[in-house]
């Protein structure tokens, strides 16, 4: 029998054009593959792992199952702590959503069509995007403070009184200062996005659409809005994300107990008093399901969207 | 873009759960060195800002104990507890560590990284119960530690305001009242308070109602279960906090607790109901600010028939189980536990020594101590209620918030301080 020089050709050739052997190219994947595994997987699985024992301090239990899971729903404080930090997660979501796509959105169409100073108002607009949220929200706490706080001040200066109050000393305000001062300073970011999104959009179908005598509404709402549901998609999920994780601002503003009374609470800081400032031996345990709970949360419910989005994409193109 | 965020939030999720990891028990070393004469002794503590007092202060015993050396190490209070807990995990950790007091210091000795000093150390039997309770363990009733200071509560006046408006020092409760609505009728805010900051709210109902249910009376009837929060004395003693309302800082609860120091540091209010530990900060913030202290009288009613300082231990020294020198640890233990050590305290650190016997060279501290040894009292919930999930001060804390707000009152929040408790306390244990 004669060989084929077919045969003995390497059968793996991708399009690229290089031939590399199996064994080669997991060499080449390895560094990646154990960063990832050390600093994402192993944490992960270890959390989730911790989830499912009781502890005494730092010596691990027996196996308890689901009894910390459990606890997070049947015991106080947590049966209490977790809906109403939960309830305002999701109030920071959609406010950060209802101010990024009315306000961003507009600014960044604004922005799109001026010139000059574009560049600077952009680079304004993202400035507070940069500042550590932890100082953000503590400079607001500063400036609404009822003793010295120059908010109220203003207010009471330009005849305004009636509209001064302990902002962050009043449940109904507390949680809207929370949601306002995280939208505040995410602003720059739908800006930035929207502006490139924006400018990403083939000036000819406009111009085309405004010779068939279609008005500056109907443009936006025919051609600009569906072309940007791409990036309406990526600013929706990073919100949600960064709603959920919530932390440096309503612990600035509000303390790890999401004061006053509760009323700025969120379930990061539920997990950081669980596992920080806990009087519980099980700490460990417990904190661990809040943390599992809520990674698979984010996790789906990201998941979720991106694929309701990219469905929404088809159907548009 | 978006799944690399997913795997951030991923990361940052986890990020906690890897330092919870670091915790993981590992396996002790044994790193023999026999002691030969010289010997350094690790200690550890979370005050960095303290590190040259500590210094001076370990110059002395090093000059009385020549073959030991302590090497002092502060690392950030924020961050001391997970170091801490590494370091006893490990073979390098400190061999006399500072450790946490009360509830915050039962999971290091529930895993055993403690060493009981019980007939070990001498001089510990003059310490006041409540102090010394913050360095026992809850499960077996041991010592494990000598209680480094004490901070007492109490009320904080203005002297000059209080010269300026002609009032004196209140032994009444009448009195009391009547210098509070003095205060008002000319325009100053009687006392400051940031009930934004939920923790100093729990201070704050003990400051003015510790004699009302009674002190240390009652802390005996709670623990043994022979009355529970929902006693009408203590009922009583949170309307007490309803009934001061009026003379507080106004928008109390959109105050928060550094704000309320400068209002009583810049004399903007007359009276800052706090614990010995404000001190150091009025002094700071205005040095030429006069100021006194003295205890809420007792009212009408009140279990107690004199006024008390409600205080509790803030900080100890324990020994590494692990260390390698213990004959020395305890040599240190036992220093410390000194007149001498607790002198170096309150000259060198500014602090009250849980050790009696000790002059305080600054006159407000003096006040506040000699008041204290007057009419001591427990801060009952950080010293018998910080023992689990949800924690005492907590709750109250959040409770006295809810009061402030209208939300709720005293029945209410002694009731959900009950509740709260009810999840891991039982009586009598």
């Amino acid at each position: 029998m004669s060989a084929t020089p077919a045969l003995t050709a390497p059968r793996r050739r991708g399009n690229t054009g290089i031939a590399l052997s199996r064994r080669a190219g997991m060499v080449f994947v390895l560094p990646a593959l154990i960063l990832f595994a050390v600093f994402i997987a192993y944490p992960l699985f270890t959390a989730l792992s911790y989830s499912f024992f009781g502890w005494t301090g730092i010596l691990r239990g027996d196996f308890v199952g689901i009894e910390n899971y459990v606890t997070l729903f049947t015991k106080l404080p947590y049966s209490e702590d977790i809906p109403n930090a939960f309830v305002h997660n999701i109030l920071l979501f959609f406010g950060a959503m209802v101010f990024q796509n009315t306000v961003g959105l507009g600014l960044a169409s604004l922005l799109h069509r001026l010139s000059r100073f574009k560049r600077f108002f952009q680079t304004m607009y993202t400035l507070p995007y940069l500042v550590s949220p932890l100082v953000i929200g503590y400079l607001w706490s500063l400036m609404l403070s009822p003793l010295f706080g120059p908010v109220n001040a203003v207010l009471r200066g330009i005849g305004l009184g009636e509209l001064a109050q302990p902002w962050l000393g009043n449940p109904q305000t507390a949680i809207w200062v929370v949601v306002l001062v995280t939208a505040w300073q995410w602003i720059g970011f739908p800006v930035l996005l929207y502006g490139a999104a924006l400018g990403g959009i083939p000036e000819e179908i406009d111009e085309a659409a405004s010779l068939d005598g279609a008005s500056a509404w109907q443009r936006f709402r025919s051609i600009t809005l569906p072309m940007l549901v791409p990036a309406i998609g990526t600013v929706s999920v990073l919100t949600f994300i960064g709603a959920m994780e919530a932390f440096p601002i309503p612990y600035a503003l509000g303390g790890s107990q999401g004061n006053p009374a509760g009323a700025t609470d969120v379930l990061s800081l539920l997990f950081y008093r669980t596992a920080f400032e806990s009087g519980s031996s099980n700490a460990i345990g417990t904190s661990s399901a809040i943390a599992t709970l809520l990674f698979i949360f984010i996790f789906g419910i990201s998941m979720l969207i991106t694929m309701l989005l990219r469905r929404a994409e088809r159907k548009l193109f | 873009m978006m799944r690399r965020r997913i795997l951030t939030a991923a990361a940052l999720l986890t990020g906690s759960a890897l330092l919870l990891s670091a915790c993981a028990p590992s396996a002790s070393s044994g790193d023999e060195q026999a002691s030969g004469d010289a010997v350094t002794l690790k200690v550890w503590s979370w005050r960095t800002e303290d590190v040259e007092a500590y210094n001076k202060i370990f110059d002395v015993f090093e000059e009385e104990h020549p073959n030991i050396t302590v090497e002092f190490e502060a690392f950030q209070n924020t961050e001391y507890n997970q170091i801490l807990t590494t370091g006893l995990a490990g073979s390098d950790g400190p061999d006399v560590p500072m450790v946490r007091a009360y509830g915050q210091l039962q999971p290091n000795i529930e895993a055993g990284q403690l060493e009981p000093i019980d007939g070990k150390v001498e001089g510990l039997d003059g310490i006041a119960p409540s102090v010394i309770a913050g360095a026992k363990g809850k499960a077996d009733g041991k010592t494990y530690a000598v209680p480094l200071a004490t901070q007492t509560l109490q009320m904080f006046y203005n002297k000059q305001i209080f010269e300026d408006q002609g009032l004196e020092v209140p032994t009444t409760w009448d009195e009391f009242i009547d210098v509070q609505e003095k205060l008002l009728a000319a325009g100053i805010t009687p006392m400051a308070l940031g009930a934004k900051d939920d923790w100093i709210l729990p201070i704050f109902a003990d400051i003015v109602g510790s004699a009302r249910y009674g002190g240390s009376e009652f802390e005996e009837q709670v623990l043994s279960g022979e009355t529970d929060f929902n006693d009408p004395d203590y009922v009583a003693s949170l309307g007490i906090i309803t009934e001061m309302e009026k003379y507080l800082t106004s928008d109390v609860v959109g105050v928060s607790y550094t704000d309320s120091q400068i209002q009583f540091s810049s004399g903007q209010a007359a009276q800052f109901p706090g614990g010995s530990f404000e001190i150091a900060t009025f002094r700071n913030q205005a040095p030429d600010l006069e100021f006194g202290s003295y205890q809420v009288p007792v009212p009408d009613d009140a279990v107690l028939d004199a006024p008390v300082s409600p205080a509790y231990a803030d900080g100890n020294f324990a020994i590494n189980s692990k260390s390698t020198h213990q004959d020395e640890a305890v040599e240190l233990l036992n220093w410390l536990a000194t007149p001498e050590f607790g002198q170096l305290v309150a000259d060198e650190l500014n602090q009250f020594s849980a050790i009696p016997g000790v002059e305080y060279e600054d006159a407000a501290m003096q006040e506040a101590w000699s008041n204290y040894e007057d009419g001591q009292a427990p801060y009952l919930l950080l010293v018998d209620f910080r023992y689990g999930e949800p924690l005492g001060t907590a709750v109250l804390g959040q409770q006295v918030q809810k009061m402030f707000l209208g939300e709720t009152d005293a029945a209410g929040a002694a009731a959900a301080l009950q509740t709260g408790i009810s999840q891991w306390f039982v009586p009598g244990e």
